[in-house]
Order: C-alpha cells, then sequence, then structure tokens
C-alpha cells in the first residue's frame, strides 16, 4: 500500500518537472520561481516549485544565478535530456539489468577486444 | 512412483550437449525455441517433482494441516518416504517460488521504470536519448514496443550500420524474445541444471536478431561491423566473465558468425549427427522428464485419494 502510494508520488514528480521545465522553456531568458509558479497556474505551492526546480538544477536540467535576493533559472537541456538522466538512473540502479532488456552488446571479456579489431580489419580487407 | 519422482530434478542435464552445439549447428531462431521449450518443460515438471516430494515431508511435521490418512503407514509406504529429502523438499521448493517471483517481479519494475524515464517523450517506436554514454536496447511495452539507443552509440555508427542496429532491435520486439528470455530465466531459477540454457538462448536470441537484421538491411558485413563497432566504443561496460577465462565472449562470436555463411534452416536435425544425437538426447530427457513427472503425480494422487477419508 505505501509502496504504491510512492510510485503515484513518484510519477508526480516526473511530471512535475516536465510542467516546470516546459513552462521556463517557455520563458524569454531567465524566470524566477515566482514567475513559473503564476505561469504553472492553480495547485502549486512556491515550495513546491523551489523543490522541483532544485531536483531539476541536481539532474543537470536547469542552471540558475543570482539576481538580487533570489534566483534566476534557465533551462539547460530538454524532454530527451531529462530523459536521459532518468534512463541512466533505471540502468545504474539494475546490477543485471542484462536478465531483463537485451542490450545490442554485452560488454567485452579480457581478450575479446583484441579478437573482435582482428575480425573487423579482415572483414575491412576483403572489400 | 520410487525414485522416479526425484528424476526430473536431474534430467536437465540431458539437455546440456544441446546446449552447447545449438550455437554451432542450428539455426539461431530454431536453437531460441527449441531450448526453451525444453528448459520450460523441464523446469516445470521439476518444480513439480518438488511439489511431490514435500508433501511427503510436510506429512512428517506435527501439527501439519493435511488429513491423517496422508501419513499412514501405508502411504508411507507407497510414497517413497525419506525424512531428510522430504523434508529437504519443503525449503527448495520455497526457494525455487520465491526466486521465480522475484525474477519476475524485477522484471516488471525493470519494464515500468524504463518506460516511465520516457515518459516525456513524443509516443514513437525510437527513443533517441541524448547521451555521451553508448547504448542501445528493445524495450517491449504493453501499448508500444520502443527501441532506446542514445547519440553516443549513433554518432560512432554510419548511416547503413545504424540500419542494421534498428532492425536488429526491431527483431527482437517483432519476435517477442523478451518472452524466451523470461522463460529461460525462470526455468534457471527453478532448477540450477538448466543454467547452461539460459545462457545459450540470451546468445541465441542475440544471433536470430542478427540475422534477421542482416536480412532485412541485406548485408551480413553491415550488421557485423555495426556489433563490432558498438561493442568497441562501449567496452567500458565490466563484461560478466571470469578474467582469465580463455573462450572468446558473445560479441566477437556473433561477429564471426556474421562474417561467415548464413546458417541454413534445418527444421530437425539428422540422428546420425553430433547435433543431431544431442537434440533427441534432450528431446528424450524432456519426454521423460514430463512421463515421470506425470506418472508420479498421478500415483500420489490415486494413493493420497484412497488414504483421505470422505
Amino acid at each position: 500500500m505505501t509502496e504504491h502510494r510512492q510510485r503515484a508520488r513518484r510519477r508526480g514528480q516526473g511530471e512535475l518537472e516536465a510542467l516546470v521545465l516546459r513552462a521556463l522553456r517557455e520563458a524569454d531568458g531567465p524566470a524566477t520561481a515566482g514567475w513559473v509558479q503564476e505561469r504553472l497556474g492553480g495547485g502549486l505551492a512556491y515550495t513546491t516549485v523551489i523543490t522541483i526546480l532544485t531536483r531539476l538544477l541536481a539532474k543537470g536540467a536547469v542552471t540558475r544565478e543570482r539576481a538580487g535576493r533570489s534566483f534566476a533559472w534557465t533551462p539547460d537541456s530538454d524532454q530527451a535530456g531529462l530523459a536521459a538522466h532518468r534512463m541512466r538512473r533505471v540502468l545504474d540502479a539494475e546490477s543485471d539489468r542484462e536478465a531483463v532488456l537485451a542490450s545490442f552488446v554485452t560488454g567485452l571479456g579480457p581478450d575479446d577486444e583484441r579478437l573482435l579489431r582482428e575480425l573487423l580489419d579482415q572483414s575491412r580487407g576483403e572489400d | 512412483m520410487g525414485f522416479f519422482v526425484f528424476l526430473p530434478l536431474v534430467l536437465p542435464l540431458t539437455a546440456w550437449p544441446i546446449a552447447r552445439l545449438a550455437e554451432q549447428h542450428l539455426h539461431p531462431r530454431t536453437a531460441t525455441r527449441l531450448l526453451t521449450g525444453v528448459a520450460t518443460v523441464m523446469a516445470a515438471c521439476s518444480t513439480l517433482c518438488l511439489a511431490l516430494v514435500m508433501v511427503v515431508g510436510t506429512a512428517q511435521l506435527p501439527g501439519n494441516p493435511l488429513p491423517d490418512g496422508w501419513s499412514d503407514p501405508e502411504v508411507r509406504a507407497a510414497v517413497p518416504y525419506d525424512e531428510i529429502v522430504g523434508k529437504a523438499a519443503i525449503p527448495a521448493l520455497g526457494a525455487v517460488l520465491a526466486a521465480c517471483a522475484r525474477a519476475l517481479w524485477r522484471h516488471g519494475r525493470v519494464r515500468r521504470r524504463a518506460h516511465r524515464a520516457l515518459a516525456g517523450l513524443p509516443a514513437t517506436g525510437v527513443a533517441v536519448l541524448p547521451e555521451a554514454a553508448p547504448y542501445a536496447y528493445a524495450l517491449p511495452g504493453r501499448q508500444r514496443d520502443r527501441v532506446v539507443v542514445t547519440t553516443g552509440l549513433l554518432e560512432h555508427l554510419e548511416p547503413a550500420e545504424r540500419r542494421a542496429l534498428f532492425a536488429h532491435e526491431r527483431a527482437h520486439l517483432a519476435a517477442g524474445h523478451h518472452r524466451f528470455l523470461l522463460a529461460v530465466q525462470l526455468a534457471a531459477r527453478a532448477n540450477p541444471f538448466l543454467r547452461p540454457l539460459r545462457t545459450a538462448v540470451v546468445y541465441t536470441a542475440e544471433r536470430w536478431a542478427d540475422e534477421e537484421a542482416a536480412q532485412r538491411v541485406g548485408s551480413r558485413r553491415t550488421v557485423a561491423s555495426a556489433i563490432g563497432k558498438a561493442a568497441l566504443v562501449s567496452r567500458g561496460t565490466p563484461a560478466a566473465t571470469l578474467a582469465g577465462f580463455a573462450a572468446p565472449g558473445p560479441v566477437p562470436r556473433r561477429v564471426a558468425a556474421l562474417l561467415g555463411p548464413a546458417p541454413a534452416v534445418r527444421c530437425w536435425p539428422s540422428l546420425f549427427t553430433s547435433v543431431g544425437l544431442a537434440a533427441w538426447c534432450a528431446a528424450a530427457g524432456t519426454a521423460a522428464s514430463a512421463m515421470s513427472s506425470a506418472n508420479s503425480a498421478v500415483t500420489m494422487v490415486l494413493i493420497l485419494y484412497a488414504a483421505t477419508p470422505l
């Protein structure tokens, strides 16, 4: 039950990150958290916006610079960049992801690299 | 039922020769289907056999919820009453079920998380991620199958090699290779003797996709060089092999196979070759496994039915 609730919350976070990022990209130049909150309209607390922006900063999706007493935020990566970051985390978390995702190539053993280069050279030589 | 009940536990050994020879001598599609089928049947029989032995084991436990008749001397005379084996079967069956449940759960979790990671992207069949780390894989989904590939990998490949990469991943998705892989994962957890079959199927499924890709792009050499280049740029990923283990890993074997001639499509190899002999051996082992577990199950049901006062 708690796990289910957590999962719902996590999905919510992913969507919120995407929303905030989209809003930032619609801004002309750096925008403040207050501007983002206004832009997104209903429901989101200022602190929530700050939390999401900080999380995006940790992921390298946004940058910030000091503007007076607050920060001005600039988007640094798009949806694809964010997806790449999230995917990276999924893959890093799975120690034997080979067991689930059939990846294009697996790692190379100690002698494999030399053997592989020989094979490829040979095939190129036949052209 | 006697010692027959234990047969399915060791009969997977009859499939070891074919697991070893299929890679070289059978078309990868035939090999994948044959080995997965053999592994699935043998795993099911071996689990059933564990369950039957467990009934005998639980009947010995004081306070068990089974009818009293089940621990009658007559029943004990008829079923292989072995205190140690019977009791050992209880944790063994528990471990098998737990390992399979865990494998299933992880499989679902990785797929769910991977789909969620791609949530913000346009709903296309291919997701290209701007990322320096080179990787690519096929992500089967309920609504949409996706091929995930990073720019770090694509930039190292020629256009023809990119087509080969996509054809390879689409072949995985079109043929539902994840189902074969999941089946052999579960089988290997149900009976450790089936592990060589899992290793073999993981390889033959890749080879199957390689051959499909070669047919699609019309050049075996293009697929070979795509695999070779991809492996060389992503060599940072550690290989799950023992250091000093002399046999070449899966990637060079796949490349070598693609640089050789296309495998012949045969339905069933002749008996008078080593691979034919191995295939028939595995088939006989599977049949024996199925028959002895069916025989044991029927005997057990009949005995217990007779012993249960209704």
